[in-house]
């Protein structure tokens, strides 16, 4: 009896309440991250020309383009996501499908939690340290990619371990009933059923490698060469360095912009391929 | 029952971890071509006794397991024989319908495919005389290539039976695969044991006495891991030897 007197909200007036507050967190973040793309578009998108996409960058970055910049940023994402993927899918299979959680799990995943945590300037430093000093790789395509690499390790380890957890424990037995070895289940059912979680997983950490300045700064270099990279020993600028070279150093407010522009929309262009593939991949596993 | 048991178990304890065993020492044998029920409540070791049949407890559970599982004389714990193959021989149709996700062909043909077979004549083959077997070819034989998850959960369950028919097994093992069911369905899968008796050995755990009465010939009854009584259906439904048997076929207890 005292709590109908008590209650000042009835239960109907507090679901009306939450429903109109859910809608408006979803609504500042759709505004917030509408009004992030629609400014740097904005400013970029008139500057970005053919001769921009296409030509190299004269009078560092004043003039011409970023067509090196461009394959360079490429090449340093996917070598560090060619290097993460199966490494990080590697471990989260490993740590899911042949152990028993227990304390060395526990440190592992702890450890990857940990590394997820680290500012990517450290990141940075270690490459500069480790691959371009001690291995001598210079500053190279290898030395950022590798850095990167480990730096979104964390990232794709997890997701794909939270994917690969998600996947009913039914289906891996109706697998080794029908005859699968514990690898071909995992390959063959375990594996498809988890892809959407290990894709959001390596798109992420696609994202991170892409946009990332600090860590590429230190171990790519920041030379700004008139050629395309052709090797994976050529050092490179990326965008996001481009873009803050371009804006710290006053050289060009139009050509940062565009460069920016650029950025966000591979980023974009990555994401939608990525899940496109993915999609035409699970129709066949529903 | 003098022929060679089809199945044959002795002496069969499974423990989890360091845990007590819920299964202690049974021993019974199975015959070619025959239906034979496991009965008794939950934990009563029914369950573990299946699963150890066709090793899954050992491999998913990591039960420790004593004693000999013989198929044709063979025993299957020896860890010398391969489990796929041991596995193919003797399928398991689990509680819960499951399909795999991906179509229904895809579904009966996964197991073969694993075993070898390629030839596209072949596997057709194989999906039309397995889904017939399970009575639901004339169900989806328009629909071979949609997801299996369009099915009802009957007809999901027929499918996994099918599934298990289309490798070609020597005996089935089904654990409580009308748990979830609608009579129709139940009714459809018994007619299906029923039908196929000539072909394969059925062992089916049920939590429903009247399903083991309709369709075995031999019934054993669990309690707490050991095995109480087993005899002919009729026998032990009708005139049970021990009292616990008498009590929980007349619902008393479990």
């Amino acid at each position: 009896m005292s709590t109908a007197v008590r209650r000042r909200v009835s239960p109907r007036q507090a679901q009306a309440l939450v429903s109109v507050l859910l809608w408006a967190m979803m609504a500042t973040t759709v505004l917030v991250l509408a009004f992030i793309i629609v400014f740097v578009l904005q400013r970029g998108l008139p500057h970005v020309t053919w001769e921009f996409l296409s030509q190299p960058p004269r009078a560092s970055g004043r003039e011409g383009g970023v067509w090196p910049i461009i394959v360079g940023t490429l090449a340093v994402t996917l070598f560090a996501v060619a290097i993460a993927t199966p490494l990080g899918l590697g471990t989260a299979i490993y740590l899911t499908e042949f152990t028993r959680e227990n304390r060395f799990t526990r440190m592992v995943r702890f450890g990857a939690d940990s590394l997820a945590g680290v500012p990517s300037i450290i990141f940075g430093l270690f490459g500069f340290v480790f691959f371009v000093i001690t291995l001598g790789f210079g500053w190279s395509i290898l030395a950022g990619g590798l850095t990167l690499a480990f730096m979104v390790l964390p990232t794709v380890i997890r997701t794909s371990e939270e994917a690969i957890k998600a996947v009913p424990a039914g289906y891996r037995e109706v697998a080794l009933t029908l005859g699968a070895t514990k690898w071909q289940s995992i390959v063959k059912v375990v594996l498809p059923s988890a892809l959407p979680g290990i894709v959001t997983g390596v798109i992420l950490g696609m994202g991170r490698s892409i946009s990332e300045t600090a860590a590429v700064i230190f171990t790519a270099g920041s030379s700004l060469s008139q050629v395309v990279p052709t090797s994976l020993f050529d050092g490179t600028r990326t965008l996001s360095v481009h873009f803050y070279q371009l804006a710290r150093e006053g050289i060009s407010a139009e050509k940062a912009y565009a460069s920016a522009a650029v950025l966000v929309l591979s980023i974009l262009v990555i994401n939608v391929s990525a899940y496109t593939l993915m999609n035409r991949f699970i129709r066949r596993y529903r | 029952m003098n022929a060679p048991a089809k199945l044959e178990i002795r002496n069969l304890s499974v423990r989890y971890e360091d845990a007590p065993p819920v299964v202690r020492s049974v021993s019974l044998a199975i015959p070619r071509n025959f239906i034979y029920a496991f009965i008794g409540p939950a934990g009563s070791g029914k369950t573990s006794i299946l699963r150890t049949i066709n090793l899954l407890s050992i491999e998913v559970d990591r039960a420790k397991v004593e004693g000999e599982v013989r198929l044709d004389g063979v025993d299957l714990l020896t860890g010398k024989i391969d489990r796929a193959r041991i596995r193919r021989k003797v399928p398991m149709v689990f509680a819960t319908p499951q399909p795999l996700p991906r179509s229904i062909y895809e579904n009966l043909v996964f197991g073969p495919r694993l075993a070898g077979v390629k030839q596209r004549a072949r596997l057709d083959e194989l999906v039309e005389k397995s889904l017939t077997a399970a009575q639901l070819w004339g169900e989806v034989k328009d629909r071979l290539h949609q997801s299996a998850f369009t099915l009802s959960g009957g007809q999901q369950q027929r499918l996994c039976i099918a599934r298990a028919i289309a490798l070609e097994p020597e005996v089935i093992l089904l654990d409580e695969p009308c748990s979830g069911l609608d009579p129709i369905s139940t009714l459809k899968i018994e007619e299906a044991m029923e039908s196929l008796k000539e072909r394969y050995t059925w062992l089916i755990v049920t939590n429903n006495t009247k399903q083991a009465a309709r369709v075995s010939e031999r019934t054993a009854f669990f309690l707490m891991g050991e095995l109480v009584e087993d005899e002919p259906t009729e026998r032990l439904f009708t005139a049970p030897r021990d009292s616990r048997t008498a009590d929980y076929i007349e619902g008393r207890f479990g």
